[in-house]
């Protein structure tokens, strides 16, 4: 039996505006008291109306620019009606027809993954069951939410993986989001079904409540077995009618039954009467443009023209402050040399969890990289490291710690001599088998504590045992 | 001193600057008259004494609207005081907020002495189905007010206040105002903000004053015009000014739709209204008949469609949890609407309803452009009847729409229109004359009625109460 999964995501961003969508309020909800970030709008109190957010739709087009889309010179927000008791108005203003950005796409390993959209629209409050009864927290109310829609063209749930990482990845270089997805700014409901044999399809499952990156990938995993297994009993194929909502349970690591018959839904749009129709012009969509940094595929082409490795360039274009304190170290020196050398660096000893990427000295990179023949290449990991910690100049640490190696020959040649008198065994090996030098270098190294430039230690060994 | 209550804005305005008497002379004037009179006409929902009488005391008269008594329509939020829209759901409700229009009033000075009746959530033209019950017409207690805002115009009429705001959606500032004999000002859809007035059909909702001459109509405009920042609808333009009074109307071109006069039109309301053309052309008007105006019964089906749409999602915030009461609160008339609303916007029948009623509102504004270049303003009669009787509304579904149709098609178009009384029909029952211009024409609007209101007297009369 052959199996392809199909698989589409829906993605939920608040964007990190200082006001809601639709209100002055502040849009900060994350541990703050219930209901203080309110007024009438948000609570959807009768006469209040909506006047939109200029900075959150124009972070809406950025973002969709950013993802390859096409932008709306025209468009307008319509209303999704449906009732829930933390929605405040009975209905969510949101887009459907003419959405901000439509028909971008993702390159996941160069696999185009299309995006049919990326709308504004707005949070509902939320519901906290305490005890039996339900409150009402409308913090959340009309944060902005950007969601953008993939077309089903992923095929793993590696691959899923992939593409959320890097759209958090983007949302994060162009400084709309935290995406955070354990705080809930970055929501993911993939939708799920398999086709069998090239020709059988298994009904859709939209699957919500997913809190983690894992979480996303075991659900669809769940979600594909349990499809393959349904149909090999059930034999039913997918309908217009027969699409469901799951749940993701993470204790229990498998998806529940929530709501059948998706497809009848209906929630009625019609276009916002209170909101009129909104433009951008080309020149404002391109002077948005102009506010878009450049985004890691472009940062790891041009890390890959320096020499570096696939992994070194996506390692350092990982987020938007580590790729621009590496590209400001290596603007000191062009040379491939001290780019491989920087990148070694930070994405070693540097590559540390909370990294403070201010404390980091760019010149230090230079002037460890300027005096590398007479550091060892651990001296210069420690040194990098504790520069950073201490903020102070690498070379005078590396000279209270007496790690500048000793080449001066006739400091080393007393060494040597000494390695040699005390380890006659290890000068037969040698005699018999050259590559036994490793050895004695070692023992050099040991007695000189470090400070012996290895090279010419072995230069010098190899000499005397002439 | 006797019968401030019967003054006029300005007349009031004039009293208490010369200190013929001071700003609780007047409030308790016109809450007497109301005591006297509310009983019969239920022009109230909440009568605010006290309060009124307290700020009478302290009012700074050198404000636009010093210390000058104002009714409210019970749609607009006013803080801290009830606001029903005369429904029984929100029979406690007490708003949080004032809104946009409320505060500019109340910083001019006025003095809110209460919340006026209308068709409950607005939907109406007869203040009949109000769950606090009918409004009386004080022309004669055994006919309707019209509606919805039939109780800040019958409160106008009964001399118990000397200002009034209403709000129009489709007629509901200008019906009323004719049945009962007063000056009714809707402006441009935008013009006045609508922040804080309980959404009807927010396509095209536009609250405006109810008063008893043009001028204090058009001095309340100025108020509570100009741009809101929390209304995205709202016109872009610092406040609306009343402009220079004309001399005459020479050089003026004034249409007359032959489609407003129906076979249902009473032929008292035809003469009335052609009279009325006789006096705008001795003023200097050229009038011309436009007889390829739209049928309004086009706008009644678009009004329709477009309002019970926008009805269903508008309610349903009152959802139970946070009112107090749950949607069975909700009168019949209400209900009705939610569930055309709620049919109209349905997956496959919005494009046969809601659509196509979108693309018709098209053509009427399309309509209305030509027409606007053959002509400066159009009049026509308000209503085709004068004040029905009360009951007339009951099992009319389409009661409102009918009484509308000749207010409809500006309503849809967001033009700006007046209604000011034109005649007395057999029965004593006024008549109304409106005037229409183009967007943003309250200037033309205010010229011509102001200058028809000068020459003649139809504004002076008042009911025997």
């Amino acid at each position: 039996m052959k199996i392809t999964p199909i698989i589409g995501i829906e993605v939920h961003v608040e964007l990190k505006t200082k006001s809601k969508m639709f209100c002055g309020c502040s849009a900060d909800h994350f541990h703050v008291e219930a209901n203080i970030h309110t007024c009438p709008v948000c609570l959807g109190l009768p006469g209040a109306l909506p006047v939109p957010n200029k900075v959150a739709c124009q972070w809406c087009v950025k973002l969709g620019l950013s993802l390859g889309c096409s932008i709306n010179e025209e468009s307008f927000f319509e209303r999704k009606n449906y009732f829930y008791p933390d929605l405040a108005k009975g209905y969510q203003i949101t887009q459907l027809q003419k959405p901000f950005a439509i028909n971008g796409r993702l390159n996941i390993d160069g696999h185009n993954i299309r995006i049919n959209r990326a709308h504004m629209e707005e949070d509902t409050g939320k519901s906290v069951h305490v005890d039996g009864s339900t409150l009402l927290d409308f913090n959340r109310s009309g944060v902005p939410l950007v969601e953008i829609v993939s077309e089903p063209d992923l095929i793993s749930a590696e691959e899923a993986k992939k593409y959320l990482n890097k759209l958090q990845q983007i949302i994060r270089y162009i400084g709309i989001s935290d995406a955070d997805i354990e705080k809930g700014s970055m929501r993911c409901e993939p939708t799920v079904n398999v086709c069998i044999d090239d020709q059988f399809y298994t009904p859709l499952a939209e699957i919500k409540n997913v809190a983690s990156l894992t979480g996303v990938m075991n659900a669809i995993n769940y979600e594909i077995k349990r499809q393959v297994d349904e149909y090999q009993s059930n034999k039913i194929t997918k309908n217009s009618t027969n699409k469901t909502t799951r749940g993701w349970d993470a204790d229990k690591n498998q998806t529940f039954l929530q709501r059948e018959k998706e497809g009848s839904a209906d929630y009625r749009y019609f276009p916002e009467p209170d909101i009129p129709p909104i433009t951008f012009t080309k020149e404002q969509i391109e002077e948005i443009r102009q506010t878009i940094p450049k985004l890691p595929d472009e940062k790891i082409a041009e890390y890959k023209l320096l020499g570096l490795s696939d992994y070194d360039a996506s390692q350092l274009a990982d987020t938007k402050e580590f790729a621009e304190i590496f590209e400001k170290i290596i603007s000191l020196d062009q040379s491939p040399e001290f780019a491989k050398f920087s990148a070694n660096l930070l994405i070693g000893p540097l590559k540390i969890i909370e990294i403070d990427i201010n404390k980091i000295n760019p010149d230090h990179f230079k002037e460890l990289f300027d005096k590398k023949s007479e550091l060892s290449s651990t001296a210069i990991k420690q040194l990098i490291l504790d520069s950073y910690q201490s903020g102070q100049d690498p070379l005078v640490l590396a000279k209270e710690q007496n790690l500048f190696q000793v080449s001066d020959t006739g400091a080393l040649e007393a060494f040597a001599k000494e390695v040699i008198e005390a380890n006659p065994k290890a000068v037969e090996d040698y005699r018999k088998n050259p590559l036994a030098i490793g050895f004695l270098v070692g023992q050099l190294m040991k007695i000189s504590k470090g400070s012996a430039n290895p090279q010419t230690g072995k230069e010098i060994l190899e000499k005397l045992l002439k | 001193m006797t019968d401030l209550n019967k003054l006029t804005l300005k007349e009031a305005r004039e009293g208490l600057k010369t200190k013929k008497f001071t700003p609780v002379d007047l409030v308790q004037s016109c809450l007497d008259r109301i005591k006297l009179l509310d009983v019969k006409l239920n022009s109230f929902v909440t009568v605010i004494s006290e309060e009124a009488l307290k700020q009478a005391k302290t009012v700074d008269i050198n404000l636009p609207l010093g210390g000058i008594p104002l009714a409210v329509k019970d749609n607009y939020l006013t803080k801290d005081i009830l606001t029903t829209a005369s429904s029984k759901l929100l029979d406690n409700y007490i708003a949080q907020y004032d809104a946009t229009t409320i505060k500019k009033l109340k910083n001019a000075g006025a003095i809110i002495i209460g919340k006026t009746n209308l068709d409950a959530w607005a939907h109406g033209s007869s203040t009949e189905t109000s769950d606090y019950g009918p409004t009386l017409n004080p022309w004669n207690l055994n006919h309707l007010p019209g509606g919805s805002s039939g109780g800040s115009a019958a409160a106008i009429a009964a001399d118990e206040t000397i200002i009034s705001v209403g709000s129009e959606t489709a007629g509901s500032i200008r019906q009323p105002a004719a049945w009962c004999g007063v000056v009714g000002f809707k402006p441009t859809y935008g013009r006045v903000s609508r922040y804080g007035i309980i959404a009807m059909k927010s396509s095209t909702d536009s609250p405006g004053p109810i008063c008893k001459t043009v001028d204090d109509a058009a001095t309340l405009l100025e108020i509570m015009s100009g741009h809101d920042p929390r209304d995205a609808t709202s016109i872009n333009e610092d406040t609306w000014k009343k402009p220079e009074i004309r001399q005459n109307l020479n050089g003026l071109k004034i249409g007359l739709p032959l489609s407003y006069f129906s076979p249902q039109t009473q032929p008292e309301v035809k003469e009335a209204i052609l009279k009325a053309v006789d006096i705008l052309k001795k003023l200097g008007a050229q009038i011309l008949e436009l007889p390829d105006v739209l049928d309004p019964k086009y706008s009644i089906a678009v009004y329709t469609i477009l309002q019970r749409s926008e009805v269903s999602s508008n309610l349903a915030r009152f959802d139970g949890i946070r009112y107090g009461h749950d949607r069975s609160y909700f009168g019949t008339e209400a209900k009705r609407r939610i569930m055309l609303g709620t049919y109209s916007l349905s997956a496959g029948y919005y494009d046969a309803y809601y659509l196509k009623a979108q693309k018709v509102r098209t053509l009427i504004c399309q309509d209305f452009d030509k027409q606007f270049q053959k002509v400066d303003a159009i009049i026509g009669p308000v209503s085709p009847t004068t004040a029905l009787k009360v009951g007339a509304s009951e099992g009319q579904a389409m009661f409102g729409e009918l009484q509308d149709m000749l207010v409809e098609p500006s309503s849809i178009a967001g033009l700006p229109g007046i209604s000011i009384p034109c005649a007395f029909d057999k029965t004593g029952l006024p008549i109304g004359l409106q005037i229409m211009a183009p967007q943003k024409r309250e200037d033309l609007v205010y010229q011509i009625a102001k200058l028809f209101e000068d020459n003649t007297d139809y504004h002076l009369q008042r009911p025997n109460l």
